[in-house]
């Protein structure tokens, strides 16, 4: 209900924004549009990135704007569907008239809205995309740039630390869905990269709850580590039903889910000891970090997610390079994005020439404690990871 | 890979199979009564179901109640609601045909889930309690889906002495053989109905309740329970209930030796070609199991 208000504030607005007799360039504020999933399955995690969009334009105005103009946001509300967003980038551009492209939430949304954007050539930096193949299709696509880590890094950190504990074998399962089997995928690369053995492999299928059969196979190779490419449901009831059958790996380590406090209320003392894999937490020494955190906090009523600070350092990274190439030409920000180096709150920005991220680093976290707390890469770490992990029944 | 398979790893999943088929059985003689009775295939079961887990995570969260004290009060609380369901909405379906009831049902499910999304948020939400499993010779059992089994057990054994010797249990079979013959012999058949709805969702709910202890619970974890108890049903026959025991042991069988010998993700495409290969050779399991 909010939300459609607000949508039919924007629709105003920018409907008469479109009346008046403006020449879009050269005065007036400088309007970035986006469509977001603030209603439907991503409704929580795409209203955290809007946050951090709303966050990006109070702090650039603060500072005076972009080429000395106002930054306004347009958002629209795709409801988590592509095919909305597609028909919302298309308004954007085409009646709209919008300065500038931002993009939505979700590798889904993002690879469906990235058509429209090559389309019109207008530049997309896109937060929250975390697929490969969206920057790595053929052809390959120009205008879209990319922020966050790729899900085939999630568990190169575990199998990392597991390498230089003189770990040998790895188990990777994954549910049957494209971020998880990508992670999976990366999971296994990176074990052979580091000359660790791949001793079990499985995929299931989403909402699985009883995993006895794939466990019992699990426990019977022994590996050293587990690498398991979960959502959060299937992590809660993997970590669960391993206590159960005393399925104990030196390592066990989830990519998404266990970075949520609610893994921790969930699974209590069983959290224990487990690794995950993280985009940003609020810990990490990255410059201006802290005050981003506090700021959101104050403004919003609520912590940061990923989600609200790869939202909020996407949308500098694009006022940078425009900033660069001193104009909103399409063109000459896609050549200031591909050279920019860029140290942001959420982590380094440098990109290939597909925009594909290089630089920015996946953390892994151990719970310890009740905490989780930074153990990967050793010069983020605030500690070390408690290794190996102790029998269920010391946790 | 280098799984071997060894005999001790089939007797585990056999023993897993066992535990949570008592499950499918005890959920899926819900909706075999309701079809049984009316012709009505429910497919807002599953998110009854849903609906008893959040009643005992509440009272065990809320009030400390110990999760197994919950299971009966959460059957008693969804008695009345599918009692409620039954009186409002259910009962003008009862004699329509068939893809009526599934749209009614269906459309009560999704008000069900959504409604519980509005009020329990879809935050998971699990009970932790009796998470350790005991070990017997190479096998470890896991207490809380031991426990379920217990209950599921001895719930459903209830529910077919209930049906074979008590009274009320009579006209439920009588009704469920032919409604028209029962009228006449003085039942009064929408009161039957009636508790049959409720004894439906109570059994889903009696399932819930267990199943919060074993897993995390959200709003939609209905819906795979409402196509397993049918799978279940169909599998033993609709409207046949000891062969809904019958087929909820098999189902979980079959689903723990195919995540063993094969993948966990080829599981379910087993259980389904199990459910072609049961309608190809004994079509009539479906819908005119009216035998007791």
């Amino acid at each position: 209900m909010r939300f459609s208000g607000l949508c039919a504030v924007l629709l105003a607005l920018s409907v008469a924004a479109a009346g008046a007799p403006v020449g879009a360039q050269g005065s007036g504020p400088i309007r970035l549009g986006a469509s977001l999933s603030l209603t439907g399955t991503y409704a929580k995690l795409g209203k955290n990135q809007h946050e951090g969009y709303k966050l990006c334009e109070k702090d650039l105005n603060a500072k005076g704007g972009l080429l000395g103009r106002k930054v306004e946001f347009v958002v629209y509300d795709d409801q988590s569907t592509p095919a909305t967003a597609v028909r919302l980038y298309e308004k954007l551009i085409t009646e709209d008239k919008v300065d500038g492209i931002m993009g939505p939430y979700s590798s889904p949304v993002t690879e469906a809205s990235a058509n429209v954007t090559e389309k019109y050539k207008k530049v997309m930096v896109s937060p929250l995309a975390a697929t490969t193949s969206i920057f790595k299709k053929e052809p390959r696509r120009k205008y879209i740039f990319m922020v966050i880590s790729p899900a085939e890094g999630y568990m190169e950190g575990l199998v990392d630390m597991g390498a230089k504990r003189g770990l040998k074998t790895v188990a990777v399962v994954n549910e049957d869905t494209l971020f998880s089997k990508a992670a999976a995928a990366g999971a296994v690369e990176s074990a052979k990269k580091k000359g660790l053995q791949v001793v079990f492999q499985e995929a299931y299928p989403k909402g699985n709850t009883d995993f006895s059969a794939l466990l019992t196979k699990l426990k019977s190779v022994n590996p050293d580590i587990l690498a398991a490419a979960t959502y959060f449901d299937d992590a809660v009831a993997l970590t669960r039903q391993m206590k159960e059958l005393n399925v104990n790996p030196k390592m066990y380590g989830v990519t998404v889910g266990g970075d949520l406090p609610e893994f921790y209320d969930t699974l209590k003392q069983n959290a224990e000891y487990i690794y995950g894999a993280t985009q940003w937490e609020h810990t990490l020494p990255y410059p201006g970090n802290q005050e981003f955190f506090e700021t959101y906090k104050r403004d919003f009523g609520h912590e940061p997610s990923y989600h609200s600070a790869a939202g909020y350092a996407g949308c500098l990274i694009y006022a940078e390079a425009v900033k660069r190439a001193g104009s909103l030409d399409a063109d000459k920000v896609r050549e200031q994005l591909l050279k920019l180096e860029m140290k942001t709150i959420f982590g380094d920005y440098k990109v290939d020439p597909d925009g594909f991220q290089l630089a920015h680093k996946m953390v892994m976290f151990q719970w310890q404690g009740e905490r989780k707390v930074t153990v990967w890469p050793d010069e983020l770490a605030q500690v070390k990871p408690r290794f190996p992990t102790p029998p269920w029944t010391q946790r | 890979m280098n799984v071997v398979i060894t005999p001790e790893m089939v007797g585990q999943v056999v023993i897993s199979g066992i535990l949570s088929g008592a499950l499918y059985a005890m959920v899926a003689l819900g909706l075999a009564l309701i079809f049984g009775v009316m012709r009505v295939i429910n497919v807002a079961h599953g998110p009854l179901l849903m609906l008893g887990a959040y009643v005992t995570y509440f009272l065990f969260s809320g009030l400390g109640l110990n999760p197994y004290l919950t299971v009966p009060v959460s059957m008693a609380v969804m008695f009345v609601v599918g009692v409620i369901l039954q009186r409002t909405l259910v009962f003008r379906v009862v004699n329509a045909p068939e893809l009526s009831s599934l749209l009614l049902t269906f459309g009560i499910s999704i008000a069900l889930v959504n409604l519980a999304q509005l009020a329990f948020t879809s935050d998971l939400r699990a009970i932790e309690y009796l998470t350790r499993s005991f070990v017997v010779g190479p096998f470890a059992i896991s207490g809380s889906r031991f426990i379920a089994f217990l209950f599921a057990i001895a719930v459903t054994a209830l529910a077919f002495l209930f049906l074979q010797r008590t009274k009320l249990g009579k006209a439920i079979r009588a009704t469920s053989q032919s409604a028209e013959v029962a009228m006449v012999c003085g039942i009064d058949v929408s009161r039957v109905h009636m508790i049959t709805f409720g004894l439906g969702a109570a059994l889903a709910a009696g399932g819930g309740a267990l199943i919060a202890v074993v897993i995390a619970i959200q709003p939609e974890m209905g819906q795979v329970w409402t196509f397993k108890s049918f799978l279940v049903i169909v599998l033993g026959g609709a409207g046949n209930y000891p062969g809904a025991l019958l087929g909820g042991l098999l189902l979980g069988l079959v689903e723990q030796l195919a995540s063993l010998f094969l993948t966990t993700q080829l599981s379910e495409v087993v259980a389904y070609l199990l459910l072609v290969v049961v309608l190809l050779l004994r079509p009539s399991g479906l819908l005119s199991g009216r035998q007791t």
